[in-house]
């Protein structure tokens, strides 16, 4: 294995280690999902099939568990993003800088933490909704896909998180960029389908890349849908996540530089 | 000075650190504007359900979003409280002759002005989006039940505020009173609820606030349900206002 892999692997396992010793880490990525994973499929339940342009999906847990890991997956990386925001203003970020640790290590680390947090949620998640009923139409194969897109979000979502911790420096900015993420999951069909909107809303939906990235994620798990809307899903997020770790790389340049 | 005197110098102290700090004021007005935008736009076509009686989805919204209002605005006189204790104003407050129930009376006063300004807001969006406003008495309940929510939010936030003496607590605050808004009625009516959801929302006091609430905006004001948000908005303000009492007695101890 390079150095540079090894290093990468060293500094995520701290990024996760540390993310498990601060509850208020990891409790908000779990907590808020499952509130309104609850709220949502007790609130909507008579939705599916019964409202026009709702899919005739099995149940509304089932069609809701895609934006629910998005949502886990988007606080998650603020949270990376909060983290290497500390280690910059306690000076730890600097002290590996003076070291000879390679410069990919610093930001993929937080990323690959990102992604291994995000499956754990992803799993808690898919977990607790098939005690509550839901279930993968496409079986294990489609399990392991929606991991793959899970894997994916997070990773843009945790270079999203480095680069505003880069870029600022400040762990209250990079957390208060959540509504910001927030805004974008709710103006999408991360919780209800494009096809019962309108409006300017609806316009918004259309334009907005996370409705087609959940709505392929979901395709495995409903069972509505076809490859298409996966490959269209997939190849978003993965130049989501190609944008991010440019934009990465920029902004530890400037940091570098010193031009932040 | 009389209690309610000072009692309305402190509210005008709450009120006008909204200029002074905007950044503790601004999110609990858009929070309450993007839910009502965001929840409208999003779920709209849940209302074709029968249990929604064909009432308009955007209608339907204003009192999850004016209570959310009235809850960042109790949240807000507990959040000041909190800077208040660990700035040193309460102490000096307490050294001097002035009554003690001004220190709640004040903010839980300042944040029904608040909320009364947030349902004013999200009147002005609702018209905009094409709601006009219920009548008279229609609007006036909806107003009310959100500044009674208000109340029973401030008395929470600054009770956990006196007990804490720290801006630390906040997400506390925040999250009891998120929770107790949403495990209630905000996306849809009991009717097309489902399962377990449907039994915590039957026992929430809040439920019955905001279906008074939301009977006022969409069908006009019913006996029984604003009987029933009278009754529930009693309980909680007896309940929170009393926590609060308690935490200001053990303040001096």
């Amino acid at each position: 294995m390079s150095l540079a892999l090894r290093q990468t692997q060293a500094l995520s396992r701290r990024a996760v280690i540390r993310t498990l010793r601060i509850p208020q880490a990891w409790v908000p990525s779990l907590f808020f999902p499952l509130m309104l994973m609850a709220i949502f499929s007790g609130s909507f339940a008579q939705a599916p099939g019964r409202i026009p342009g709702f899919p005739e999906v099995a149940g509304f847990i089932d069609f809701v568990i895609a934006g629910i890991i998005l949502q886990a997956v988007l606080i998650s990386g603020t949270s990376q993003g909060a983290a290497l925001a500390i280690d910059i203003e306690g000076g730890f970020f600097d002290r590996l800088v003076s070291s000879p640790v390679s410069r990919l290590a610093l930001v993929s680390s937080r990323i690959l933490a990102n992604v291994v947090q995000g499956i754990a949620y992803a799993l808690f998640f898919i977990g607790i909704a098939m005690v509550f009923g839901a279930r993968i139409e496409y079986g294990f194969l489609g399990f392991l896909l929606v991991l793959v897109f899970t894997a994916l979000l997070a990773a843009a979502a945790g270079s999203l998180g480095v680069v505003l911790a880069l870029r600022s420096g400040s762990a209250e900015a990079a957390q208060g960029s959540f509504p910001l993420f927030f805004a974008l999951m709710f103006f999408s069909s991360a919780f209800f389908p494009r096809e019962t909107m309108d409006g300017w809303f609806k316009v918004v939906a259309d334009l907005n890349p996370i409705s087609y990235i959940v709505e392929g994620m979901r395709v495995p798990i409903v069972g509505i849908g076809d490859t298409t809307d996966v490959l269209i899903g997939l190849a978003l997020v993965v130049g989501l996540v190609a944008l991010g770790f440019i934009a990465c790389l920029m902004a530890l340049k400037r940091r570098l530089r010193g031009d932040l | 000075m009389s209690t309610a005197h000072i009692s309305l110098s402190l509210a005008w102290r709450s009120l006008i650190l909204v200029r002074r700090m905007p950044s503790v004021f601004i999110p609990s007005l858009v929070m309450p504007l993007f839910i009502l935008v965001a929840t409208a736009g999003a779920f709209r076509g849940i209302g074709a359900l029968p249990a929604f009686e064909g009432s308009s989805y955007l209608a339907f919204t204003i009192p999850f979003a004016t209570m959310m209002g009235g809850g960042f605005a109790g949240i807000n006189a507990g959040s000041s409280l909190a800077r208040d204790i660990e700035g040193g104003f309460v102490d000096r407050l307490i050294a001097s002759p002035s009554p003690r129930l001004a220190l709640l009376l004040g903010p839980a006063l300042a944040a029904m002005v608040r909320s009364a300004f947030t349902t004013t807001i999200i009147f002005a969006a609702g018209f905009i989006g094409g709601v006009s406003l219920p009548g008279v008495t229609g609007t006036l309940v909806v107003y009310a039940v959100a500044a009674a929510f208000s109340v029973v939010t401030a008395g929470w936030s600054m009770g956990v505020a006196l007990r804490t003496g720290s801006v630390q607590s906040v997400p506390l605050m925040q999250v009891v009173v998120f929770t107790a808004i949403f495990f209630s009625v905000p996306y849809a009516p009991r009717e097309a609820q489902d399962g377990w959801l449907r039994t915590v929302s039957d026992w929430n006091p809040v439920t019955y606030m905001m279906e008074a609430s939301r009977d006022a905006e969409l069908a006009g004001v019913s006996a029984s349900s604003l009987g029933l948000g009278i009754l529930s908005a009693a309980i909680l303000i007896t309940l929170f206002g009393a926590f609060a009492l308690f935490g200001l007695r053990r303040l001096g101890n």
